[in-house]
């Protein structure tokens, strides 16, 4: 292979980082506040929140599914946190609401592994759900939290100046990557998602290993959505709209393809991260946040596009 | 067979229509004002807009597609089309908002035909994100403003027929849709093209193996679904004169709940238009008879959830 | 056979498999000695793969002892014969490809093999075993077949196999590639493994096997040291048989050329040429995955070619599509009727109007009367059996469900009908049936491609025979002059 198509396919490899560094250069020649240290820890900052439910997902898409209902937990998620915080102290609180995301997981997986049903379209449902739980708990208004060390969380910065919500994202990071890439699960959702068939017959516990999947996603939805509310200090059921939209494509973007079986946490950071850069790069540039809306639409209807492409091109070699 | 087991038959079979039957008789029960002409004219008036999405993602769902694309369709119709009535006059506008309800329906059948998303788990990203750009465009469109049409200077007396109007105690919008509805059922039923659907959404490959041109069948449905939709969103801003570009936030979960409890299958190939309807008559009666009841409209869509994941985990257990 | 129980790794007595409609094992018997290359032999549906399956614990054996390594198995699942010492490699491989070499090779087993470090170690150290400088690193999905082969053979290592069965193992192998699995086979052998070689290349088991048992419709012919036989001797075994279906008198309606195929070539065909005659059954034989359903759909239309120039009745046509091939006059009875032939939730006439849905035309609309009128013409011309003609048709039989489809193209009065194994999973009865409603398409003017896997149907039903191997026309035949024996030879290649 000549030179010219080797780094072609490395770069297409590397799709999402090639498009953030394209960016960041481009960024160079616009006379905006991009690069000031404020800027580019602030964009982390906002991106560290969705970055950790990316984490979450990331595993599901692995192990060849998807997960829709992440959004609405996620509000849903620090609605309850505050609701519980005037009835016990805040560790519980947060448990508690830890515990309802995984249950939520749980139910989602029954019905994607054991029931059979198309992931998209029931975790869609789901989404649906609990967005009306959460109105009817809130009355559709924001909530606001009465535990002021709660807002503390989100918005700390424990270490060095370092905000907190970075250093948890940080560890989130190393969690998530340390578990797909050195222990037995993470490398079996590998194979689940690769070809469930053979994974099955060597022995491996795909059922359990999806469902476990479904839940940990649900746990960190909720896990998010806590540190949301934190963030902001409010519960509100608006949270969390277009969410599961952009989360589940940014892990595609990155590489973590809906087909299952590929991708992982670097990939789906870098994905996520490259969205976020977009909006960020967007949002200094003057845009309207009606353009940017309608760029993100087109740009994630492009990477589905090619996803599908993709895979077309592969069946039918000729 | 005896008595009993007829009824368990009958129950098994026609489960939407007795679910009908109980939810009207619970109503009655509850509000004896229920089973009067005017009330009956009041539910035939909340048909309304989501009966023509519901009968539009009927035929796409028939075809082998969920069209997700919706709610962004409803949005951007909805606000091209009262942007247009200045411009090109009433009849004009209605025109030109159905043709972008074609033109979003072809480009819908476009982008999932041309990148091989044959399979209705593909296309329902793609028709998902689609509807996010329509939705993205209704804002842009409008830079975030809501339309009304009271600040226009034409006349908007056919909208507002389409919308409100009345024949005796039967709404315009009511008879529109029996009327489409019988056309699309004796379409489905009766003509080649809709048999050809039916076949393609059953089984892709051997429709294609019979000869017939799949790849048309299913730009034909999502135009169909475009159109439907677009048809819809006139009937809505026309009913509340406004239209904010967010005007079709949720239509893609409601038509769908009504298409699935009507009794159509999400497998593809088989259901029907009149089913749909009696999918849409019975959320409407649910709606009532909740609010009846004095349930939050947020509890509602809860239930409007747990009835949707419900009703999708049986249609599953039913075509394993 | 005379040999000690300690030399035996595998003991086969009596064992029989049968699913609905056919049996695919009859009393089987047959036992594999330690450090010996055995082979089997038979076309398809001889039984080799049932047999392997029963092996390897994916199916279970209706009756028969299996005694393995001294041990008697009865119900086993994949991962329990592993574990014993019983491995097997498929054709299409059971590799992930998403995911690298070391990994696949201890798949399932990631904390046992040392997690990353120790997999990718091990992993190293078994291909080296066999020769192999694969980087355990790379993707499955960037391997050869060949490479692949070797990633499977360290698999099955890995498990410290005594037993390694291999289907089909030289399929998409270059001359040199073999060879190598050759210098492989012949390690493993001298270190005391024991390999069951399934094939069909005749060459190969006279090269590396020591024992061979040849297998035809499900029972063990017989089992002897490859020394003992010669390639005529092998094949005569393969083919030989009583003749147990009844087939109608071959018809003799052959007329001038109707269709020339010319140059279709693709990924899998080499530039194949052919003629069809008017009236005639041409058949095409082969083993499976040598081209023939490839070639009829390259025809039909409903696959893309590199090339092909068809001619029918003198005149140059363009097939790009199914569409175009069925406007042509081409008909298309598919190899698998549950998922490209059949609308199984759809009724019996539905299924046998679905292409004819002109004719069905009154007006502007379909008639259902006329839908149930052509229903019931084909179910009284072609004896099928169902309760009406509106009943569900997944409730037919499968022989009842294949006249459906046979019906709706007999109704499209084809000019070519192309029936892709069309008796398939059918019982005796309605096979002749099927063999009747050939004949009258014939006499009626039709000409028919038939392509099928039971050699004595090819041959009793053909005017005349291609053998198809390795995407090429391998030979040209008349079924009535030349022994069966001499056209497998030719289809094995």
């Amino acid at each position: 292979m000549s030179i010219v198509r080797k780094v072609v396919k490395e770069i297409e490899k590397r799709k999402a980082l090639t498009a953030i560094l394209l960016m960041l250069f481009m960024m160079l020649f616009f006379d905006t506040r991009f690069y000031t240290a404020y800027n580019l820890l602030d964009m982390l900052n906002s991106a560290a929140i969705l970055e950790m439910l990316a984490f979450g997902v990331t595993l599901v898409i692995i192990c060849g599914g998807c997960d829709f209902s992440i959004g609405a937990m996620m509000s849903l998620a620090g609605i309850i946190t505050i609701k519980l915080m005037d009835h016990m102290p805040l560790g519980p609180a947060i448990c508690a609401a830890v515990a309802c995301g995984a249950l939520v997981g749980f139910i989602n997986g029954f019905l994607v592994v054991k029931q059979k049903t198309e992931p998209f379209i029931i975790t869609l449902g789901m989404g649906m759900l609990l967005k009306g739980i959460a109105q009817q708990i809130t009355d559709a208004h924001p909530v606001p939290a009465k535990n002021l060390s709660y807002m503390k969380i989100a918005n700390g910065k424990v270490l060095f100046g370092i905000p907190n919500l970075i250093i948890i994202m940080i560890v989130m990071l190393l969690l998530f990557y340390y578990i797909l890439r050195y222990t037995p699960f993470g490398r079996n959702c590998y194979a689940v998602g690769g070809d469930y068939h053979v994974a099955t017959q060597s022995g491996i516990r795909a059922e359990r290993i999806k469902w476990a999947a479904f839940v940990i996603c649900g746990a960190m939805a909720a896990f998010c959505g806590v540190l949301l509310s934190s963030k902001l200090n409010t519960g509100s059921s608006i949270y969390g709209d277009s969410t599961a939209l952009s989360v589940n494509c940014g892990c595609v973007v990155g590489g973590t393809s809906f087909a299952g079986g590929v991708g992982g946490i670097l990939q789906s950071f870098i994905g996520l991260l490259a969205i976020q850069v977009l909006e960020n790069c967007m949002n200094m540039l003057g845009i309207s946040a009606y353009v940017q809306k309608v760029c993100e639409g087109v740009i994630i209807l492009l990477i589905l596009w090619f996803d599908n492409y993709a895979q077309k091109r592969k069946k039918e070699a000729v | 067979m005896d008595a009993k087991t007829r009824i368990g038959y009958f129950v098994k079979n026609n489960l939407v229509l007795v679910t009908i039957m109980i939810l009207a008789a619970v109503t009655a029960l509850i509000e004896p004002k229920f089973l009067t002409v005017a009330n009956l004219g009041n539910l035939m008036n909340q048909f309304g807009p989501l009966s023509f999405v519901a009968l539009g993602m009927t035929l796409a769902i028939i075809g082998g597609f969920i069209d997700l694309s919706v709610a962004g369709i409803v949005s951007l119709s909805a606000v091209f089309t009262i942007s247009m009535i200045d411009v090109l006059g009433q009849g004009g506008a209605l025109i030109a908002g159905l043709a972008a309800g074609v033109a979003m329906g072809l480009l819908n059948a476009f982008i999932v035909v041309s990148c091989g998303a044959l399979t209705q788990a593909k296309a329902l990203f793609i028709t998902y994100g689609l509807s996010a750009v329509y939705s993205a465009a209704a804002l842009l469109y409008t830079d975030g403003a809501t339309q009304h049409m009271s600040h226009l200077a034409s006349r908007t007396d056919l909208f507002k027929a389409v919308g409100s109007g009345r024949a005796g105690f039967i709404p315009a919008s009511f008879l529109l849709f029996i009327i489409i509805m019988a056309l699309l059922h004796v379409f489905l039923t009766r003509t080649q093209t809709g048999r050809e659907i039916c076949l393609t959404g059953a089984n892709i490959t051997a429709a294609d193996l019979c000869g017939i041109p799949v790849k048309r069948r299913i730009t034909l449905v999502f135009v169909l679904s475009g159109v439907l939709s677009a048809f819809g969103a006139i009937v809505l801003f026309s009913r509340i004169t406004t239209a904010s570009p967010l005007l079709g936030a949720n239509y893609e979960t409601n038509a769908i709940l009504a298409v699935v409890v009507g009794g159509t299958s999400l497998a593809g190939g088989r259901g029907s238009v009149v089913r749909t309807m009696l999918g849409v008559m019975l959320v409407i009666l649910l709606s009532n008879c909740l609010n009846l009841l004095g349930v939050s409209t947020y509890l509602q869509s809860v239930c409007k959830g747990a009835v949707l994941i419900i009703a999708i985990w049986l249609d599953r257990r039913r075509v394993k | 056979m005379d040999r000690q129980l300690s030399d035996v790794i595998l003991s086969v007595e009596h064992v029989s498999k049968a699913f609905p409609g056919v049996k695919a094992l009859d009393d089987v018997s047959l036992q594999v000695g330690r450090g010996v290359v055995h082979g089997i032999v038979g076309e398809n549906g001889a039984g080799k793969s049932t047999l392997m399956k029963i092996l390897s614990g994916v199916y279970t054996k209706d009756a028969g002892t299996v005694v393995f390594d001294g041990q008697t198995i009865e119900k086993t699942t994949p991962m329990e014969s592993l574990r014993r010492g019983l491995s097997i490699i498929y054709q299409e491989f059971s590799l992930i490809s998403s995911m690298t070499v070391g990994e696949n090779i201890f798949l399932g087993r990631f904390r046992e093999a040392g997690g990353m470090r120790g997999t990718h170690q091990k992993a190293k150290e078994l291909l080296e075993q066999i020769g192999s400088s694969i980087h355990t690193g790379s993707y499955v999905s960037e391997l050869s077949t060949s490479e692949k082969q070797m990633v499977e053979i360290a698999k099955a290592l890995s498990f410290q196999s005594k037993l390694i069965i291999m289907d089909e193992p030289s399929s998409s192998l270059t001359e040199e590639e073999l060879a190598k699995l050759g210098d492989i086979i012949r390690q493993m052998r001298s270190g005391g493994i024991s390999i069951l070689y399934i094939s069909h290349k005749l060459d190969e088991i006279f090269e590396y096997c020591d024992v061979v048992t040849i297998m035809r419709d499900g029972h063990v012919i017989d089992t002897r040291p490859v020394r003992e036989l010669d390639r005529r001797e092998m094949v005569g075994m393969m083919v030989g048989r009583t003749i147990e279906n009844e087939y109608p008198e071959r018809p003799h309606f052959v007329g001038e050329p109707l269709m020339k195929v010319e140059h279709l070539t693709t990924n899998k065909l080499k530039d194949i040429s052919f003629t069809l005659n008017r009236g005639e059954i041409l058949g095409f034989v082969g083993l499976v995955g040598a081209g023939r359903t490839e070639i009829v759909r390259a025809i039909y239309g409903a696959d893309k070619v590199k090339r092909k120039e068809i001619q029918i009745e003198g005149e140059a046509v363009k097939i790009m599509s199914s569409r175009d091939g069925k406007k042509c006059g081409i008909a298309f009875v598919p190899e698998d009727r549950k998922q490209q032939g059949l609308v199984l939730p759809f009724s019996v006439e539905s299924n046998i109007s679905m292409a004819n849905l002109k004719k069905l035309k009154k007006g502007m609309f379909l008639s259902p009367d006329k839908e149930r009128k052509m229903a019931e013409e084909k179910i009284s011309e072609l004896l099928i059996k169902t309760p009406s003609p509106a009943s569900v048709i997944v409730n037919l039989s499968g022989g009842n469900q294949q006249k459906c489809i046979i019906g709706r193209w007999l109704e499209t009065e084809p000019k070519i009908l192309i029936m892709d194994e069309p008796t398939r999973g059918i019982d005796v009865g309605a096979k002749y049936e099927i063999y009747m409603l050939m004949k009258k398409a014939v006499e009626a003017g039709s000409s028919i491609i038939l392509i099928s896997s039971e050699l004595p149907e090819v041959l009793n039903m053909s005017n005349r025979v291609l053998t198809i191997a390795d995407g090429r026309i391998t030979g040209e035949f008349d079924p009535e002059k030349v022994s069966a024996q001499e056209i497998m030879n030719r289809a094995i290649g």
